[in-house]
């Protein structure tokens, strides 16, 4: 049984995430009795907890499918607690990327991890790396939120959100480029940019807007939340397509190696 | 009723606790792995992977300590960010309920709203993360498996991902966007091996100094984001 997906793991990581849920009920019977105090009707209460419902399901579909996506290098357990609790999409990729890069996996997120202390060590970064909010919270958010909540109600600019856009553009940015001009490692198939990896890129692209504009046109925002993940699902898709499809010359061909 | 502290005072407390505990918790489950395979990777060997991601992501965790606070709410911050996935799912299924349920983000009001939906969205994600994991279990070594039908598709997972996730804010925030990825790209040309962990503090410190020098020049603000605003 290969040691990544063996039942101790699968055991850690179960009660690690019965620890967040018990965390999340722990707060809903909070709010939800608060809410009744401040006369929030019952219909308004449960209104919301079928619309959270109904609206996470769509991410949470595109959360597991990175899971999937990492399990190929890491196994399911790793990646699967680590969205689970503080994770996010986009960081466990370039958390586990960097600590492979760190001990010269070769191949990164494409190749799996078959080396137990390489496979400790990604564990180490990808906590360690997402841990800090939990550090900063229990200090700043009482006095932030006392301090901004009325300045921010207040303030005209969108400075903060054109910022927070801004970086976020710049994180997928770097993965965007690297499947337009990155290099790989020759003897690895999928690593480098090629034919391959710019079909899927554009197709995802294409895909997502296509939709979007579906979505706007029809105002059917029920369906706003699918975009994501059928697009991303769709474009692995058309990889596979065009893998079989193309001659093999030009469906391995990466350019940069 | 007995006189209690004010409920947002309460959700202070709890919030540390959780914060703290998830921490320590948290920091348990890479040492829990350890000492099952009872393998100790060396502290240099650690330390040269984080020393990639800790610059951008801790800085990334102030913004966004900083930005949602006041958004979320008191439960639904900590919550958030005990559970992650706020940009993607936490932030817009919190500001979707409030506006459903027609109350304001900084009213005591939208904090409960916005604590029911952020905690009812983690439980979901975690329940249909689980079961796609316990689903997925055997099946996945026969997709991932090199020479298997579907094994292009996981190849290629990375530019589907960030593709698929970067469209609307590449359309929305075209202005922004062009620089970083231009000069990333040209990056990558002169040295096409650079590390992602390398290229990622650059793209973001790139785009937030194109968008601050955009913003201060008035290309992109107040009425430009408005008619593209979620």
């Amino acid at each position: 049984m290969d040691f990544k997906n063996s039942l101790p793991m699968y055991l850690i990581g179960g009660a690690l995430i019965l620890f967040i849920i018990a965390q999340s009920l722990f707060f809903l019977i909070k709010a939800w009795k608060r809410g009744k105090e401040l006369g929030l009707s019952s219909a308004t209460l449960r209104s919301t907890v079928t619309t959270s419902v109904l609206f996470t399901i769509a991410p949470a579909i595109a959360i597991l499918t990175t899971v999937i996506s990492l399990a190929g290098a890491l196994g399911l357990v790793l990646p699967w607690v680590r969205l689970s609790v503080i994770g996010n999409l986009s960081y466990e990729t370039v958390a586990a990327t960097a600590a492979m890069e760190a001990l010269d996996h070769a191949g990164g997120m494409a190749v799996e991890v078959t080396d137990q202390t390489l496979f400790a060590t990604i564990a180490w970064v990808m906590t360690v790396g997402s841990i800090f909010p939990l550090l900063l919270l229990p200090i700043v958010a009482k006095p932030i939120q006392k301090k901004l909540n009325t300045a921010v109600a207040k303030s005209k600019s969108d400075l903060p959100d054109i910022l927070a856009a801004a970086a976020f553009i710049g994180l997928i940015g770097a993965f965007i480029a690297r499947a337009i001009a990155g290099s790989g490692k020759d003897e690895i198939i999928g690593d480098g940019a090629g034919v391959l990896s710019i079909i899927t890129l554009v197709s995802a692209i294409v895909i997502s807007l296509i939709l979007e504009t579906i979505c706007k046109k029809a105002k059917a925002k029920w369906m706003q939340p699918f975009v994501m993940p059928l697009s991303m699902f769709l474009a692995m898709g058309i990889a596979v397509v065009a893998f079989n499809l193309l001659p093999p010359e030009l469906a391995l061909l990466e350019w940069r190696g | 009723m007995k006189k209690q502290r004010p409920y947002l005072d309460r959700v202070h407390t709890w919030g540390r606790i959780s914060s703290l505990t998830t921490l320590c918790v948290m920091l348990m489950f890479p040492a829990a792995i350890c000492l099952y395979l009872n393998v100790w990777p060396s502290f240099h060997d650690v330390f040269s992977g984080l020393i990639k991601i800790i610059p951008l992501f801790w800085t990334t965790a102030v913004i966004e300590v900083v930005s949602y606070t006041p958004v979320l709410g008191a439960g639904g911050t900590y919550l958030s960010f005990v559970t992650g996935n706020i940009t993607n799912l936490k932030l817009p299924c919190g500001l979707n309920a409030m506006e459903s349920a027609n109350v304001k983000a900084n009213s005591e009001e939208g904090e409960v709203v916005s604590t029911i939906a952020i905690a009812t969205s983690a439980i979901t994600t975690t329940l249909i993360l689980a079961v796609g994991v316990l689903l997925f279990s055997p099946v996945l070594p026969h997709i991932t498996a090199e020479g298997s039908l579907f094994a292009p598709a996981f190849q290629q997972v990375v530019p589907a991902l960030f593709g698929a996730l970067g469209a609307g804010y590449f359309i929305k925030h075209w202005r922004i966007s062009i620089l970083p990825i231009v000069v990333m790209v040209v990056v990558l040309v002169f040295s096409g091996g650079i590390p992602t962990g390398t290229l990622v503090p650059i793209g973001v410190v790139v785009s937030l100094l194109g968008a601050f020098g955009m913003f201060k020049l008035g290309w992109v603000g107040s009425k430009k984001t408005d008619a593209a605003a979620e």
